[in-house]
């Protein structure tokens, strides 16, 4: 058997299990005929789909799997930070001076999962919203701009999420 | 108190979707309009949660769940529309 | 129980702070983009607090976990839903005298 076959089957494994916990979690119905349709259509679902939910080059079981502790982490500082830029863009609403500027920086983490949560944890920064996420290439439309340098604009914005995002993913 | 709460909760939603359906409105453009309808979105799936637990049935709450999962789902066939109108 | 209600209440009064600042945002502000900062992430900030008072109100377990559940895939699905609209913003013209502006800023860089 050699190595590509091997992490076929792991995928579709690992889709099957996704599959099938999210069944589980949806109908909240733990009777016998339930589980067994939940199992027969998760198997079914996940043979003709799995080469598109994870694609062959994600080759690496870290691109995709969390670390536990370190995703529930990221979640607390997710709600944390949602309260905070509310706050700065209730201010700046208060006030009325924003300065609205596009920037653009590239990002170091390297799998497509975390590049696409990077996008959404993004706009929960203050006054920040992501506009295009091309490769590593993010445009980023930020309301309360201070600098439009892209070394110093990319520091500003992602760095401490990409800390915690690097932790959780790769 | 928790019947004033919710009550309350009713209040303020209604307001909410009062403001935007305004935006939505008088909004000069379709990019406006569409972010109207973003919030409006959000504000009718706390509608549907609040009224699952206000009659206390659950089946509200299942139909808050997929309208949470798939609904930006409409946004992109919107934006996807407008968009291949204005290339033609 | 009374000790869930007060909290219910004092997520329900911040909810209702950062909506009605989101929908003053909604009025105040001229162009689409400060218009969706705005309304989109205080009324993110809005409808989570709001579910989270309608979590700690819930009457019995099994709604409990359903908005829970409703509540983890709102942070998933409302910046998903607000970046398509911020994208379909700068495809568009809507905002076109600043997008000049902000294109010579860009190239020179």
């Amino acid at each position: 058997m050699n190595s590509r076959r091997v992490w076929a089957i792991l995928r579709f494994v690992l889709t099957t299990l996704f599959l099938y916990f999210v069944w589980v979690l949806f109908t909240s119905d733990l009777g016998l005929f339930s589980l067994l349709f939940g199992l027969a259509a998760s198997l079914l679902t996940a043979s003709l789909t799995y080469h598109i939910f994870l694609p062959e080059h994600e080759a690496n079981l870290r691109f995709f799997i969390p670390h536990l502790w370190a995703l529930l982490r990221f979640l607390f500082l997710m709600v944390l930070s949602l309260y905070q830029s509310s706050f700065h863009v209730v201010k700046a609403i208060i006030t009325g001076n924003t300065n609205p500027r596009i920037v653009h920086f590239r990002t170091h983490l390297r799998s497509d999962l975390a590049r696409t949560v990077l996008a959404d944890a993004i706009t929960f920064t203050p006054g920040t919203m992501t506009l295009d996420l091309n490769d590593d290439h993010l445009t980023v439309h930020w309301l309360l701009c201070t600098t439009t340098h892209t070394k110093a604009a990319g520091e500003a914005v992602k760095t401490k999420l990409e800390h915690a995002l690097g932790r959780t993913w790769l | 108190m928790t019947d004033f709460i919710l009550q309350a909760m009713l209040v303020m939603l209604m307001l909410f979707a009062v403001g935007t359906l305004l935006r939505l409105l008088l909004g000069p453009t379709a990019s406006d309009r569409l972010v109207a309808l973003n919030v409006l979105s959000a504000v009718s799936l706390a509608l549907l949660v609040l009224w699952g637990i206000k009659v206390g049935r659950a089946l509200y709450l299942d139909v808050a769940l997929v309208y949470d999962i798939f609904g930006f789902l409409g946004f992109l066939a919107i934006t996807r529309f407008l968009k291949d109108r204005k290339e033609n | 129980m009374i000790i869930r209600e007060i909290l219910a209440l004092i997520a329900f009064l911040v909810g209702t702070f950062f909506g009605l600042f989101g929908m003053i945002g909604l009025f105040r502000f001229r162009d689409p983009y400060s218009r969706l900062h705005a309304g989109s992430l205080c009324g993110t900030t809005a409808v989570f607090s709001y579910l989270i008072a309608l979590l700690l109100l819930a009457p019995s377990a099994a709604i409990g976990a359903r908005v829970f559940i409703i509540l983890v895939f709102f942070l998933i699905s409302a910046p998903t839903g607000s970046s398509i609209v911020a994208k379909f913003i700068w495809e568009s013209e809507d905002a076109t005298t600043q997008r000049s502006s902000m294109k010579r800023e860009d190239k020179s860089l």
